[in-house]
């Protein structure tokens, strides 16, 4: 299946990710950072991972996923920080498809048909 | 349950992903476990085991039939606007295999738009939105007389106006997507037409045909804009339907019609800026009381729009093609031989609405519609001449065409359906607001129909102009908002008729609606103390009857 994965962390580094893609369809999933045990502070968004990578395999041929670390907790908890702000996220986790207002927030991330619907349907 | 099933392994077929294509089409679902039994198609994981807690499954696999036969789903709701995700989500809600089926077929111009219906894409959401960009642009012009200071002129941008509603409008599209598959109700983007009493055809934009039976229906087609049927105005004309997304500023633009959507979308078109003119065959706001329609139409008159009354356009002719062209519109007049010719950019016809019962196969199912407007005759409970089909929303015969209304309705039949309820919609002294730029809020009877009910004897109208206190600063109009109350005499002056015409009307009005409900009366209100400053306290201090003759013109606070 032809897709592409970028890992990336914090907002400047989202957005040239996003840029590179432009023209693909991009998916994105917001999660808090992850230790050095590879687990994330966000308990919600560990549960979310795995349900939404079994589903990558349904996104449309060429299209970008884009795996974002947004930052630790008091950064997220700060209500000016970039991508609450820029791109009006309310919560980790957040699975959106770019330049759309199509979102699926916190326990939405977890059901594995709305993540399907996001990745398939118009 | 030691029952034996079979279990085709799509990742393990070679036509793996076509037999997903086929199941996604036939059942709505494109995930596995995609369960049948018997040949009835049961669900998904969530499904199935909801099947199994409630013994349906059982009976399935039994092939247990009891009076009733085995349909697909307990209901099936032909509509995804206000009414049908209203019915829709409730039944489900209540244990029910629910589906809902939405599709737009496009304009003549070739707007379409996502799921919600009228309301979320083409109606009360971008016209609100637009009303408040119009309303702003004249708080910029006030906020001088309160000390800010601007030196620019300021303009209005279309596009970033329609972009940023657009947007909005596509996070509800989405949401209620969500919504339904949370819910579990099954939802198709595609056209429904009954071929048997309990089955229709589904085909969507692909034309692909599906078939689906059910236990019950209900009818949620809503309503279109009708055209005037004269040269030139499928082709060159555009509605409601097209002008919220359109990609261009309209410009010079001819408003046919006098219904509120005309007076609305007149409205704010005026108030960003552009030229407009509206013209009127007969009276405005047909239904509505007539001394506040005249009241909102001659405050729109005096803040710049312009009215051609008593004239029907008979050509529209292209001169020139453009984002937007240039329109001759030739119109006559309905009393005489006089005829008029105007230039525009854009003509947006807004005479009427259309209900979306003609193409459904209604006649094949023997459900009748009033054959002169197309809309259905239901009783009290909303049930349709066929028993197990029932409608809600725009469509009805003989009541009122409003969001709160359908979604009302929709959800109190669901729960009578399905919840065992025995709750019927009230649909007596429902308050409603036209956004006007002048907005005019009511809540029951127009003065005209009190007269007509009880007698002109029987009834006492209290009324009063007032200045809503931020418009003295910037010096806006004086003895133009206008409030008035209509009692009955014989019912200890209870209130009939609620209607104000101000700023913030609908906000204004929402409580009294309430009141109204209650039982509001004169004393009442008199008894109520106001609120100070604010427009809606007028109604607490109403003294001047109309029957007394007296002057209500106001001197200043």
């Amino acid at each position: 299946m032809g897709w592409e994965e970028k890992a990336v962390r914090g907002y400047s580094e989202f957005v040239q990710a996003a840029e590179q893609s432009r023209g693909r369809p991009v998916f994105a999933l917001f999660c808090g950072d992850k230790d050095a045990q590879g687990r994330s502070w966000c308990p919600d968004c560990v549960t979310a991972e795995p349900v939404v990578r079994c589903e990558l395999n349904s996104m449309p041929d060429g299209s970008v996923f884009i795996y974002c670390q947004v930052g630790d907790r008091p950064y997220w908890k700060d209500p000016n920080n970039e991508f609450r702000k820029k791109l009006k996220l309310t919560a980790v986790p957040t699975l959106l498809k770019y330049g759309t207002p199509q979102k699926l927030v916190e326990e939405e991330c977890l059901n594995r048909e709305l993540v399907h619907m996001l990745f398939t349907e118009d | 349950m030691g029952v034996d099933y079979y279990a085709l392994e799509l990742d393990l077929t070679d036509d793996g992903p076509n037999i997903q294509e086929v199941l996604a089409e036939l059942t709505g679902q494109r995930t596995v476990p995609n369960v049948f039994v018997n040949g009835t198609h049961v669900g998904g994981y969530d499904k199935t085991f909801q099947a199994y807690k409630s013994g349906s499954l059982q009976n399935l696999l039994e092939d247990r039939i009891d009076d009733t036969e085995v349909y697909d789903y307990d209901l099936i709701v032909i509509g995804g606007g206000s009414g049908g995700l209203a019915c829709s989500k409730e039944a489900a809600s209540l244990g029910k295999k629910v589906m809902v089926l939405d599709y737009v077929v496009p304009t003549p111009s070739g707007t379409s738009w996502g799921l919600g219906g009228t309301c979320v894409n083409v109606g009360c959401i971008p016209k609100k939105l637009m009303h408040q960009a119009a309303l702003l642009g004249q708080a910029l012009q006030d906020s001088r007389k309160f000390g800010w200071e601007c030196d620019e002129q300021v303009k209005h941008n279309w596009d970033t106006m329609v972009e940023a509603i657009q947007n909005y409008i596509g996070s509800l599209n989405w949401g209620y997507r969500v919504s339904l598959r949370e819910k579990t109700v099954t939802y198709l983007n595609a056209y429904a037409e009954f071929i048997e009493p309990h089955k229709i055809k589904a085909t969507n934009r692909k034309r692909q045909e599906t078939f689906h039976t059910a236990q019950t229906f209900v009818l949620a087609t809503g309503e279109r804009p009708r055209y005037l049927g004269i040269p030139g105005d499928k082709e060159y004309c555009i509605t409601s339907d097209d002008l919220f997304s359109l990609p261009y500023c309209p410009g010079k633009t001819l408003i046919v019609g006098a219904s509120y959507v005309a007076l609305e979308c007149a409205g704010f078109l005026a108030g960003i800026g552009l030229d407009v003119t509206v013209m009127v065959r007969s009276i405005l706001l047909r239904g509505f009381d007539q001394e506040m329609a005249e009241r909102a139409g001659a405050y729109m008159e005096t803040h710049g729009v312009k009215f051609i009354r008593k004239f029907v356009p008979t050509q529209i002719e292209r001169l020139e093609e453009g984002m937007p062209g240039r329109l001759k519109v030739v119109a006559q007049s309905t009393e005489g031989p006089e005829i008029v010719e105007g230039e525009y950019n854009t003509v947006l016809i807004a005479i009427g609405r259309d209900a979306c019962t003609r193409n459904i196969g209604l006649d094949k199912i023997g459900v009748k519609i009033n054959e002169k407007n197309g809309k259905i005759p239901v009783n009290d409970e909303e049930q349709t001449n066929v028993p197990h089909v029932y409608a809600i929303g725009d469509i009805l015969d003989g009541k009122l065409e409003l969001t709160p209304v359908a979604i009302q309705a929709g959800k109190l039949l669901a729960r009578r359906l399905f919840g065992g309820s025995f709750e019927k919609c009230d649909y007596v002294n429902v308050p409603t607001t036209v956004f006007t730029p002048l907005e005019y809020g009511c809540c029951g009877l127009p003065e005209e129909r009190a007269i007509g009910e009880y007698g002109k004897e029987s009834i006492e109208v209290y009324h009063t102009l007032f200045w809503p206190l931020e418009w003295t600063v910037p010096g806006r109009d004086n003895n133009t908002c206008y409030a008035k109350i209509i009692c009955n005499k014989h019912d200890k002056n209870r209130v009939l008729g609620f209607h104000v015409l101000g700023p913030n009307a609908g906000e204004i009005t929402q409580g009294f609606g309430a009141a109204i409900k209650c039982g509001l009366t004169k004393e009442l209100l008199d008894e109520t103390i106001g609120i100070h400053p604010t427009c809606a306290e007028v109604f607490t201090t109403l003294e001047v009857s109309k029957s007394s003759g007296k002057d209500i013109t106001q001197a200043g606070c």
